[in-house]
């Protein structure tokens, strides 16, 4: 049955700290170029890194430095690219079994109820009809929608919508989760207890994941390890250990060590993001006068 | 003297009817009409079969429902429908598929199916007669031509409108083509499907019964025709109310079905 | 495939009239292929004919049969029937959003009109009206009526509430109302509704002319397939498509024209 992980409970891999361990996804060398009417537009240049099994990553940087792209490549939905990546010594060629993607937009199928989003990725793998609902079941539970199972996406809120989001990619079962800005649409609070939900899912189940944002309380908050990334073209500019104690919840945002992080991390990020923002001005002041 | 600190409601003198004013309003509409009818047909002011009083009318109609090779006509238009709109519905929906998925076929194709939808289909008939002979087949083709193009645009269109995340959230979880259209297509379309077919329905019927009219020796559009040749008019305004109360029962139903709520032709 | 191949197809692709061309060419491709089959034999070229000759039937076509005068009787038809499909719908849907009650009463029952087959009413005209232009142009006006009277309704009903604010604000008349503010408002929509009209007329009256055998580009199609002269039935088709094509994409135009915000 492709694309769902047996057996059904998961083996405690532990969180890699300092012992090195075999790396469950690679990212070598990536290089993505687009071609725009105003030239070759270098989105990704030479990132590599690697995540280790049971780790949190996150990759931080300001808008236009790429981290849609990257999150695209290694989910297997871009391709034209040079470099490679590889999950569990697998390369990626496409959208593969063993990463589960969660998008940035309401993603939910209107059309069907809670328990039949989650179920979606084993329908399509082929699972019968009385397991896929057992597992979904399971999933709903995790994300705290039980109760909710027969209700559509119309009805409930948008953070509860991504909560069904994330328990459809999760009931996959996907060794990596990539998460591109999922919170991006909801409210401060409602973010803050979200991360709560996923930092609390993510150390039960051991997931690894890999968390693309422009947030930097998030990214802090959630990861063993942030990525902060430069401007286009995009590279990383830095890699910062988070070593902030687990299990986490979201009072951390109240420590000063906390504090401190997002102040380092600020430091980096506001300089790309100053370029950015001239940079985007001055491409708006050439169209202008173009017309 | 000016009342101050009051607030003059206008003409607010409470309507005291049994019944709701529209309700009101549609029955004296109806009534009033059919009065004049009556009246018309009575003075002989046009010619007497063109406005036939009430009462042949309602005969009419009595004598064709109870007459058995009526039915026999209803099912033989039904099942040229039905089966149009089988063939022209699945056409229509696979390539309307074809074109809204791909941006290349798309302005390589459409704007001919843009451009010839408008076109009265009825003048292909002698072509599908010579295609497909006299009988039933011809008019199947006719109503299957007719349904074919606003179904197929109608299914263009939805595809550009289907939100593109859900299609990537399909092929995150690698489903495959066949999984994609009935999964995620097909479900994120539902309205611009629906709506095409009720669309295609009415061209359909239009179709199908004009060619009926044309050439054929049964048939709802048979029997009409055929009652303007012995100039029975009591008999054609019984099938053309017919034809009308289930032409208009079937678009609002499916209508309903789509979960919309307008009957209006666009 | 060499990556250049690949490369200069994508490029080809994306530009602004190859597809186009491809389409066209494919239709080309495939007229060029039936005639081949026929010429071959393997289709019959009495139930098919053959793409030359119906070219070459064209221009007989055009002459003998006088095309350009059969064009303007059909043109005339439809100019008719617009006319009073506009007088009369534009009232119509004034009207009843004039008046609420009326409107309350009577709007569903236009919708329903509008998608009954109101076509086959034509024996109906035939009788009352005869077998004359009156009965083609009655039939494009019942026709293109309904659309033309939602549209107008849905015009003014549409208009924003603040520009209706807008006019009260100036203490305007409610004809002052009605005239600087909700006409001019709701015309984008009139004009869509009257495009409707005008195609459901026209699809209406080259389909009665060819039913009843009367007019003039519709009764021609009959006339030719009636005389068994293949090659001018299909010229005749062709030409009707073509005609109408260009009307639609004129009254696209005209649109656009006066319609240039949107």
């Amino acid at each position: 049955m492709a694309g769902v992980t047996v057996p059904f409970e998961r083996v405690d891999s532990g969180v890699a700290t300092t012992a090195p361990v075999q790396p469950i996804l690679v990212v070598d060398d990536i290089v993505k170029r687009f071609e725009t009417p105003d030239g070759v537009l270098t989105a990704v240049d030479h990132v590599s890194f690697s995540v280790a099994p049971g780790e949190f990553v996150g990759i931080i940087g300001p808008s236009g430095c790429g981290k849609s792209t990257l999150f695209n490549v290694i989910g297997g939905l871009l391709d034209g690219y040079e470099g490679t990546v590889k999950v569990a010594d697998e390369r990626v060629r496409g959208p593969h079994r063993s990463i589960g993607m969660i998008f940035q937009e309401e993603s939910t199928f209107p059309w069907r109820n809670v328990i039949d989003n989650v179920a979606f990725p084993l329908e399509i793998a082929g699972l019968p009809k009385a397991e896929r609902y057992e597992r979904a079941k399971h999933f709903v539970r995790l994300v705290g929608l039980d109760g909710f199972e027969r209700r559509y996406p119309a009805e409930l809120s948008g953070g509860m919508r991504q909560r069904v989001s994330m328990a459809r990619t999760l009931a996959a079962q996907p060794k990596i989760l990539l998460m591109d800005e999922p919170f991006a649409s909801l409210d401060e609070q409602t973010r803050l207890l979200l991360g709560d939900k996923v930092l609390q899912i993510q150390q039960q189940l051991k997931q690894t994941t890999l968390l693309i944002t422009h947030n930097i309380t998030e990214a802090v908050q959630l990861s063993d390890r942030i990525l902060v990334m430069t401007y286009r073209p995009g590279k990383v500019k830095r890699m910062v250990e988070i070593k902030l104690p687990r299990p986490r919840s979201s009072e951390v945002v109240s420590s000063e060590a906390f504090g401190r992080y997002v102040a380092q991390i600020w430091g980096d990020l506001r300089e790309e993001a100053s370029r950015g923002l001239e940079d985007e001005e001055g491409r708006k002041l050439r169209e202008g006068e173009k017309r | 003297m000016a009342e101050t600190g009051r607030l003059s409601l206008p003409s607010a003198r409470p309507l005291r009817l049994p019944v709701h004013p529209v309700t009101a309003l549609r029955i004296g509409i109806i009534v009033a009409v059919l009065v004049i009818w009556e009246l018309v047909s009575a003075s002989g002011w046009l010619y007497r079969d063109v406005v036939p009083s009430l009462g042949a009318i309602g005969k009419a109609l009595y004598a064709t429902l109870s007459d058995p090779s009526f039915y026999f006509h209803l099912y033989t238009t039904f099942y040229e429908i039905g089966i149009a709109m089988v063939i022209g519905g699945v056409s229509g929906l696979a390539v309307g598929i074809l074109l809204g998925g791909s941006k290349f076929m798309s302005r390589a194709y459409e704007a001919y199916l843009y451009y010839l939808g408008p076109c009265p289909k009825i003048i292909f008939f002698p072509i599908m007669i010579m295609w497909f002979g006299v009988g039933p087949g011809s008019k199947v083709a006719m109503g299957a031509i007719s349904c074919f193009f606003p179904v197929a645009l109608n299914v263009a269109g939805g595809m550009r409108e289907i939100d593109k995340v859900l299609i990537r959230v399909g092929r995150s979880f690698r489903a495959n083509t066949w999984q994609m259209v009935t999964k995620i297509y097909l479900p994120a379309m539902r309205h611009p499907v629906i709506n095409g077919m009720r669309l295609g329905l009415g061209v359909a019927l239009i179709g199908t019964l004009l060619a009926e009219t044309k050439l054929s020796n049964r048939g709802i559009g048979f029997l009409v025709i055929q009652a303007y040749s012995i100039f029975n008019m009591p008999q054609m305004y019984a099938l053309l109310i017919i034809l009308f109360v289930i032409a208009i029962g079937a678009n609002t139903v499916i209508g309903r079905v789509g979960g919309l709520d307008t009957i209006k032709r666009t | 495939m060499s990556e250049a191949a690949v490369a200069a197809g994508r490029a080809f692709a994306r530009s602004r009239y190859g597809p186009a061309l491809i389409g066209l060419g494919s239709f080309v491709a495939f007229i060029m292929l039936v005639e081949l089959l026929i010429r071959v034999g393997l289709i019959n070229r009495f139930i098919v004919p053959m793409p030359s000759d119906i070219i070459a039937a064209f221009p007989r076509v055009i002459e003998e049969e006088q095309v350009l005068h059969r064009f303007v009787l059909t043109a005339t038809e439809a100019l008719s029937a617009t006319i009073l499909v506009t007088v009369l719908g534009v009232t119509g849907g004034v009207l009843l959003h004039r008046y609420l009650l009326l409107r309350q009463a009577t709007e569903t029952w236009v919708a329903a009109i509008a998608a009954a087959p109101l076509v086959l009413m034509y024996p109906l005209y035939l009788v009352i009206f005869g077998r004359s232009a009156l009965t083609i142009v009655m039939m494009g006006f019942t026709a293109g009526l309904a659309p033309v009277i939602l549209k107008t309704l849905e015009g003014l009903s549409g208009t924003r509430r603040v520009l209706i604010n807008v006019g009260k604000s100036f203490n305007l008349t409610p004809s002052q109302q009605f005239w600087k503010i909700l006409f001019p408002a709701a015309l984008p929509t009139i004009f869509v509704g009257l495009r409707l009209g005008l195609i459901f007329s026209l699809i209406n009256i080259v389909g009665i002319e060819f039913l009843i055998n009367f007019g003039g580009l519709g009764q021609l199609i009959n006339e030719l397939a009636e005389r068994y002269d293949l090659p001018g039935t299909y010229a005749a088709i062709c030409f009707v498509i073509l005609v109408s094509v260009c009307v639609f994409v004129l009254m696209e135009r005209l649109e656009r024209w006066l319609r240039p915000v949107d």
